[in-house]
């Protein structure tokens, strides 16, 4: 049950932490690069699942050390989930009225309070 | 905490299920094709977290997640016209992606050497078994234990978390309330109108 290296196959928590961090830097790049805005929001979901994991991930770890009743990562994660929902259908919302004032959902045209 | 056997296998397929579906979400041309990779990607974080023994949380994942979030992705999909992204000369990149592609990865250098600090593979090792494979050996009844999981998550979650818990159910009041102004039409806003003026 000792887990010697990265390489080997069974999964301890510090895969779970790469697994998330690499999810987290695909959010990041989409929301810096892309141009759709509804694929930025996309990608914001994808952070906060990549955080999500991490939680989880951590309330394992202090489940399997002992503290069997530790369950704070999933109460956050289960609050993360209900602000994402919140917040998805309200920026889809802002996208559905952005695109029938503008006629476009390009990030790059929506430069209106741009100097 | 280590899993070993199938669960590893099991979590080194969804993992890559994952990592795969959430590149092509960020990569691919066609919004429908995204909010597709984004489910994928959504299911997959559940198979981890069933592995990780929060069956609570991944019910919940499926249900919000893929159910409502993804779906209202789609209905906003076929509200919004994003057709022209599909035309091979459409540009699916701003212009500062290069600098965009290298901020992300300084981040993601600066999470590895965070992680390789923190944890040179000691400090996060699990020396204790597991407590619920010895509960599952001493089961009486000798069938497939129950997990008590739901059972105990929902104790912590009306004692601990019982505060939070009234401001979500807020939250969520509000951001109905929000999102149906939002999205009203100023031909319903102007009927509007002239029912208050008539009043």
């Amino acid at each position: 049950m000792i887990d010697g290296s990265l390489f080997d196959l069974s999964a301890s928590t510090t895969k779970f932490l790469i697994l998330s961090s690499l999810l987290f830097v695909i959010g990041v790049g989409g929301v810096l690069a892309r141009r759709n805005i509804i694929v930025i929001f996309m990608s914001i979901e994808l952070i906060l699942n990549a955080v999500n994991i991490n939680f989880i991930a951590f309330t394992r770890h202090w489940q399997v050390l002992g503290k069997i009743n530790e369950h704070t990562g999933e109460l956050f994660t289960i609050f993360v989930i209900t602000v994402a929902a919140a917040e998805a259908a309200i920026g889809l919302g802002i996208v559905v009225s952005l695109y029938r004032n503008r006629e476009t959902v390009a990030v790059d045209e929506i430069d209106l309070l741009k100097w | 905490m280590v899993l070993t056997g199938a669960a590893a296998w099991f979590f080194w397929a969804f993992a890559l299920i994952a990592l795969i579906a959430g590149l092509f979400t960020v990569l691919s041309r066609s919004a429908v094709h995204s909010a597709v990779c984004l489910m994928t990607t959504l299911f997959a974080t559940a198979g981890l977290f069933l592995l990780l023994g929060a069956e609570f949380v991944m019910g919940v994942q499926i249900l919000v997640y893929v159910g409502g979030v993804v779906v209202l992705f789609l209905f906003v999909i076929m509200l919004v016209n994003v057709r022209e992204e599909r035309l091979e000369n459409a540009r699916l990149f701003s212009r500062q992606w290069l600098i965009a592609a290298i901020c992300a990865t300084v981040l993601g250098l600066a999470m590895w050497f965070g992680i390789r600090l923190a944890d040179p593979y000691q400090n996060l090792r699990a020396e204790i078994p597991p407590a619920e494979a010895t509960e599952a050996k001493t089961n009486p009844q000798g069938a497939t234990p129950v997990s008590k999981n739901s059972e105990t998550l929902a104790w912590s979650l009306y004692t601990q978390a019982a505060l939070p818990f009234e401001i979500a159910s807020l939250l969520l009041l509000v951001a109905i309330l929000g999102s149906v102004l939002l999205a009203r039409t100023s031909r319903q806003e102007r009927i509007d109108e002239r029912s208050v003026f008539r009043d």
